[in-house]
């Protein structure tokens, strides 16, 4: 049953012909379901709690603040003439993009066959549902009166008489937004129930074994079900990666598709979404360095998942970095006099700080990942990763509001100043995803054992395999 | 194992590895039984063909749900913003197929998942929570690394010893027979509470929307947000402390032009012909550029006093007679606008012209009832100094525009087009007083004809019994003198 | 746990990895029929131009189309190579060499530039900026002409076409030296030393793709611009790419080579990318043209309207329809990506639809530029794009015949073609 891997830790060299393994030491498929149980059976602990504690701190700061702007006004932001889309709209952009990697990761790594995605897929996926969770709230206050957002939807009102404007990028929104949120929600339960059945089959407790039984729909591990398990669950992956892409290139759409100089470029789409991958990666990485090694799981979350990761970022950073330079290329190309005045604006205007904020975290800091050494030392993926979640912010508010906030009419031009609200709204965003992140990692199982474990009996079948030749 | 009263659904042995596994699937596929079935922790490649399962049909229903998403996308979006409510936005038209991917893509994803998702649970049977497997403990670990093989009792060749000498022989260590699941099937009370309690609380949006939706009510709502609710915003004639004239009702801002009144045409404005006048009177066009165009308040004064008081000094040709007239309408006529100035007539001229424009109209009237000493009696329009020969068209339209004599300028009042509508129903007025059959088209004359020998057979008719009246008023009056004169003749 | 072994690897010199006599048969009739079907083709190209006044450019555009469709498919291959380096793939090392046949080709096409480069000397031959009044004929400023002058400039677009080929040539003899030396030596150093430079290698190739899309694609009008162009581009020759590769592959095994390799699971992966990259085509085109169409503004929907009207109107219909939405259902279902002669058939199909995407591109700039609609250039106009583009592929067919003659078809020493041979999809 068991397997001898003769390795350390370190599985970030591979030998052409030959396939590193991607789960380490002498693991047992019971080693696998003990040390991702662990995590959710032992009782929580201190740092747990304190971070638990100051996510829920800041997610009533951030519900405080809903409400004193819903009882207010959008006037507490600071939004004004013409930067009608301040710091709301960045915000949407830059959780909607972190939203992007869990998703990539299920459904685009498994089409193309990366195995190493099974131990991370997991917490990917979730992240991405509590990003789309945090996404999502901007846009409905950013309506103003929140409590009539229901209004986007397609239904037949008596009051109103009207239908939703379809040819509208926003309402396009709407639906991708939702779609996605609804389909990752799907993608990652259903990934879940094999693992719910196994907390369910441990618990010692009784309404824990209901609740998780409940949740578990009753899975057997029928071969006839994992069957047909596995093809709903190939199906979904080809669904999603569509999806994905559509997502952040309908979010391109909103800028894209309006006449605002600097916004109207036709390689938007396809730009956005390679920035939306780079950023979730980012943020998997920020938040999966420091969680394996709290959770004891550096055998199942090896150096060789971090090493890809880091080139994924690097190649993404690379595309984003082409089509920066791709924008100034045709916008003195184009010779469109507001064009080039919105990007000589952008570096060199008011807001020069941001660009040179927003070029240096996302071209020029994952640069450092050519360097194996960087991507291997698990301090320096994380710095160079939260680097990279700050430009990508930035890279939001430069499009945002350096194009905004020069006007086809120059008496209009206005320079952006956020507000005590933007600020606690933006941290206390962050307290909502953590707090949700926190919660799955105590109550769900943060890796995918099903899928671990089937790449361990791979890995484990390659050996013999190669043994017997 | 030994209570045999519970049903013995079947017999199964676990294994330790997935090889072992694998090869008694083959084993028992070979014996020949179909009704088998593994469980294992994670899908193991090739198990499909080991226990001969056949391939799923689930493609199929999310190929379904797929089409139906991209199906009812479009339809969706064609209906709500191409048929049933209709506006143009940013210049597209209502049907705009390329502005309609990005939601048809979405439904159709979100459909096809649907499809794939929900189908899979149902072709699994699931959720489905009591599980004869279930019952036994060790099967627990069908989830964490153990495998288990499975052969149903209803299987054509089933025989509980030869079935367990079958597993004995493939190495399995734990074989044991599945038995009924007889634990309680009893909801525990708790989690229906809570599940009804979850149900009930769902219902209430979707309740209170059903409220609002069709109650009427008279009574003011809630108020959540009362500076909202009750704006501040002041009514037309309400005094306010915010300007200096204490006026909440702004005038326009010089210069504005309300929409539909911008004029671009000088001879339009004024009825002058401009270019003639620009060569016999050069100061006076300009002044009427700075009056008109530039929203010369004194230039405009000047202009409006030179055309109404001229008509005072009688003897020398006066600004009136001199100054170049547009002849004709300078804007298109039409039915349509005949018919705007009959109406417009009608409001603003006939109280003092009279509906025919013979100048005696209800003020008038009244007027000469009470023999007002300041009255100076309106035009008659159907007098050959106003016929458009000596009246040109553009004087006329000055004449409304800014009055005459005691008649004021009804600038004010009357629309730009609406004025010159009146000049052009004035026209059609003067020409029906001196109209002869002969213009009235053939087709219609009949009619004509036949309306005029009505009006003139209704004129005698009332002309024959006024005439009757007067007959028998004489004659009551005659007989009337005869008795006084024979009543006073006694009496002589 | 598969039910099947996988074949052994053979010895280096089995003649399952010669190129089949039959096929080598076909060089010098491919070779020489190419050569004058293009002379053909360009000769009657140039008469149709200088018959028809109101089609300036057609000789040279014909040739173009024919060139840029050849030259984005061979691209595409040399990405296929680096980019399954990157990745350290190893399903598809059983047909690679194809795209690295492919890839090699960007050498004969640097000589078929030549025309092209002439072009530049006779004003208005092929773009419509070399006519030195383009600028004052159509109503542009001075200033904006200088400033286009110094991109848009004989000389200067001359040097950049030279430096696109000497970065392609120099990645193509990089990636086929190291292939073709392991074929012989075995060493594994030559895959680590391909993988490691595959990264800078995309990079390079991604800058130089997308000046010479904007170079020889989006200057032929010469006031558009459109920052998707150069993915746009890229997206039509990569799926080419790989249809490219099936089609080769298809044809090896029918004429007897590489019978064991190649298996279905390896067509059914062929198939998977095909199918994706039709859609990614989609994707990039939809945008582009929903973007430009969207926002409406005059200096960008000009491009789009001149292939809305007329002949052009239908052909843009027709690519919705043909080069997307019929290989999209066609290739969707599992058994026909895993059926070998189906997906050559979808492969050969879209390499057709790649030749109307590209004549789509390039065409409708060879009409003269006072708002009159394009046309095919009568009987002659078509029969001269399809003579170049035939003469133009049989001649880049026939010389990938010659090398593959000299070469082996499978890298038969690299270390992960046990990996390969043994691929199965999940």
């Amino acid at each position: 049953m068991s397997l001898a891997i003769p390795n350390g830790l370190d599985n970030s060299s591979e030998r052409p012909g030959e396939r590193a393994p991607l789960v380490l030491g002498e693991t047992t498929y019971h080693d696998i379901t003990e040390s991702v149980c662990k995590v959710a059976e032992r009782p929580p602990g201190w740092g747990w709690g304190m971070g638990f504690l100051t996510s829920i701190a800041l997610l009533h700061v951030l519900g405080g603040l809903i409400l004193y702007l819903i009882y207010t006004g959008v006037g507490v932001w600071g939004n004004r003439s013409p930067i009608f889309w301040g710091w709301p709209i960045v915000n949407f952009v830059f959780w909607v993009g972190i939203g992007h990697a869990g998703t990539l990761i299920s459904a685009i790594l498994f089409l193309f066959r990366q195995e190493w995605r099974t131990s991370i897929n997991r917490a990917a996926e979730a992240m991405t549902i509590f990003a789309v969770a945090c996404a999502g709230t901007f846009p409905g206050i950013h309506v103003g009166r929140a409590w009539l957002a229901f209004w986007l939807a397609p239904y037949p009102s008596l009051n109103l008489w009207m239908w939703p404007q379809f040819r509208s990028p926003l309402l396009w929104d709407v639906f991708a937004v939702s779609t996605y949120g609804t389909v990752s929600l799907l993608f990652w339960y259903m990934g879940m129930v094999p693992d719910l059945a196994t907390f369910r089959d441990r618990s010692k407790n009784k309404w824990r074994r209901m609740a998780y039984g409940i949740l578990a729909l009753g899975w057997s591990g029928s071969s006839r079900h994992w069957m047909r398990y596995e093809k709903a669950y190939a199906l979904l992956a080809a669904f999603a990666a569509p999806l994905v892409l559509s997502v952040h290139t309908i979010v391109s759409f909103d800028f894209a598709v309006s006449q605002v100089p600097g916004w109207h470029t036709t390689i938007f789409p396809p730009y956005f979404v390679a920035g939306a991958i780079f950023s979730g990666f980012a943020m998997v990485l920020t938040l999966m360095v420091p969680a394996r090694s709290m959770l004891d799981l550096e055998k199942l979350i090896t150096i060789r998942h971090l090493d890809n990761m880091c080139k994924i970022i690097l190649a993404t950073g690379c595309i984003v970095g082409l089509a920066y330079g791709t924008e100034f290329f045709i916008a003195w190309y184009g010779q469109v006099p507001a064009e080039q005045f919105a990007f000589i604006n952008r570096a060199a205007g008011p807001y020069w700080w941001a660009y040179l904020t927003m070029v240096s975290c996302n071209v020029i800091s994952p640069q450092l990942f050519w360097f194996k050494k960087c991507r291997t030392t698990p301090w320096m993926i994380v710095v160079i990763s939260i680097f990279v979640n700050i430009g990508m912010w930035f890279e939001r508010f430069v499009i945002v509001v350096t194009s905004l906030s020069r006007d086809y009419l120059p008496s209009a031009w206005a320079y952006f100043t956020p507000t005590w609200v933007d600020w606690g709204m933006l941290i206390g965003s962050f307290g909502l995803f953590f707090t949700l992140f926190l919660l799955f990692c105590k109550l769900l199982p943060v890796i995918n054992m099903a899928e671990t474990k089937a790449t361990l009996a791979k890995q484990e079948h390659m050996a013999h395999g190669a043994g017997g030749h | 194992m030994s209570e045999t009263k519970k049903t013995v659904h079947g017999i199964m042995a676990e294994f330790t590895s997935v090889d072992s596994l694998l090869s008694a699937c083959r084993r028992i596929r070979d014996a020949g039984y179909t009704k088998t079935d593994a469980f294992t922790p994670f899908p193991v490649h090739g198990i499909d063909k080991a226990l001969g399962i056949k391939p799923t049909k689930l493609p199929w229903i999310a190929l379904v749900g797929g089409v139906s998403g991209t199906l009812i996308a479009l339809t969706m979006q064609i209906w709500m913003n191409g048929i049933d409510y209709k506006y143009i936005i940013s210049g597209k038209p209502y049907i705009s197929l390329p502005a309609f991917m990005p939601v048809a893509f979405e439904l159709t994803i979100l459909l096809a998942s649907f499809g794939a998702f929900f189908g899979m649970w149902a072709l699994n049977g699931l959720p489905r929570f009591s599980n004869p497997m279930f019952t036994d403990p060790r099967f627990d670990r069908a989830t964490d690394d153990r495998f288990f093989l499975y052969i149903d009792a209803r299987d054509a060749r089933y025989d509980s010893e030869g079935v367990r000498k079958l597993f004995a022989d493939t190495g399995s260590e734990y074989i044991n027979e599945v038995i009924e699941d007889d634990t309680p099937t009893k909801i525990p009370k708790p989690i229906f509470m809570v599940w009804g309690t979850m149900v009930a609380a769902s219902v209430i949006p979707l309740l209170v929307v059903l409220t609002m939706r069709v109650t009427n009510s008279s009574q003011p709502r809630f108020h959540v947000f009362p500076d909202m609710d009750f704006s501040p915003a002041k009514d037309a004639q309400m005094s306010t402390s915010l300007f200096v004239d204490n006026r909440s009702m702004r005038p326009d801002v010089p210069g504005t032009v309300a929409r539909g009144q911008m004029e671009e045409s000088l001879d339009v404005l004024t009825g002058i012909d401009s270019e003639k006048l620009a060569q016999i009177d050069a100061p006076r066009a300009d002044r009427l550029v700075r009056a008109y165009f530039f929203d010369d308040e004194v230039a405009k004064a000047e202009e409006v006093a030179e055309v109404t008081e001229a008509e005072g000094e009688a003897a020398a040709p006066s600004v009136m007679d001199t100054t170049p007239w547009v002849k004709e309408i300078p804007i298109k006529v039409d039915a349509a606008l005949i018919e705007k100035g009959q109406q417009q007539f009608g409001i603003y001229c006939s109280v003092c012209h009279g509906l025919n424009g013979r100048g005696n109209g209800l003020v008038n009237q009244r007027a000469q009832s009470i023999n007002s000493p300041t009255w100076v009696p309106p035009s008659n329009m159907h007098q050959d100094s106003l016929y458009s020969d000596k009246y040109p068209d553009g004087k006329l339209y000055s004449t409304i525009t800014n009055g005459i004599r005691k008649m004021p300028g009804y600038a004010g009042q009357i629309k730009l087009r609406d004025r010159w509508a009146i000049v052009a129903y004035v026209r059609a007025l003067q020409k029906s007083q001196n109209a002869s059959i002969d213009l009235v088209p053939p087709s219609q004359k009949a009619a004509v004809e036949k309306a005029v020998a009505d009006a003139k057979a209704e004129l005698e008719r009332q002309a024959a019994e006024a005439e009757k009246a007067e007959a028998e008023r004489k004659a009551k009056e005659e007989k009337e003198k005869a008795e006084a004169a024979a009543k006073d003749a006694p009496a002589e | 746990m598969s039910e099947h072994a996988a074949p052994d690897i053979k010895p280096a010199d089995h003649p399952a990895f010669q190129l089949p006599a039959s096929l080598s048969a076909l060089q010098t009739p491919l070779l020489f029929g190419g050569i004058v079907a293009l002379l053909g083709g360009l000769l009657i190209g140039m008469f149709v131009s200088y018959m028809q006044p109101d089609m300036p450019r057609f000789g040279m555009s014909a040739y173009l189309t024919a060139f840029l469709y050849v030259l984005t498919v061979v691209l595409g291959g040399l990405f296929f190579v680096m980019i399954q380096h990157l990745v350290r793939a190893g399903w598809s090392v059983v047909v690679r060499r194809i795209a690295e046949f492919l890839m090699l080709m960007v050498i004969p096409l640097a000589i078929l530039f030549v025309p092209i480069i002439l072009s530049l000397f006779f004003p208005n031959s092929l773009f419509a900026w070399t006519d030195p009044d383009f600028y004052t004929e159509h109503g542009i400023s001075q200033s904006v002409a200088d400033q286009k002058g110094y991109f848009l400039w004989e000389p200067f677009f001359a040097i950049r076409a030279v430096f696109y080929f000497f970065v392609w040539a120099i990645l193509a003899m990089f990636f086929w030296r190291g292939s073709t030396e392991q074929d012989e030596t075995g060493e594994v150093a030559a895959t680590e030393r391909m993988q490691a430079w595959a990264g800078p290698g995309i990079i390079a190739f991604a800058l130089t793709l997308s000046f010479a899309a904007f170079d020889w694609g989006m200057s032929l009008a010469p006031m558009w611009f459109s920052t998707m162009f150069g993915v746009y581009m890229f997206a039509g020759g990569i799926l080419g790419a790989h249809c490219a590769i099936t089609l080769g592959t298809y044809l090896l095994q029918r004429n007897g080579a590489m019978k064991d390799e190649v298996t279905p699971e390896h067509y059914h992966d062929l198939g998977k990318y095909i199918f994706g990259f039709t859609f990614f085509w989609t994707y990039i085109a939809f945008s582009q043209y929903m973007l430009i169409w969207y926002g409406n503004i005059p200096e960008e929907t000009e491009w789009f309207f001149y292939r809305q009207e007329g002949a052009f109107g239908t052909l843009s219909l027709a690519l919705i329809f043909f080069h997307w939405l019929i290989p999209f259902l066609g290739t969707m279902p599992r058994h026909i990506r895993r059926n070998p002669h189906v997906m050559a058939f979808w492969a050969a199909y879209i390499l057709v639809m790649h030749f109307v995407d590209i004549y789509w591109i390039v065409m409708p700039e060879a009409r003269l530029l006072d708002g009159s609609m394009a046309t095919f250039g009568g009987i002659f106009g078509v029969l001269a794009s399809l003579l170049c583009v035939a003469g133009m592929s049989s001649l880049i067919v026939g010389l990938i015949l010659k090398l593959a003659g000299d070469n082996r078809l499978v890298p038969v020493r690299d270390p992960r073609l046990g990996e390969s041979l043994a691929f199965e999809n999940i």
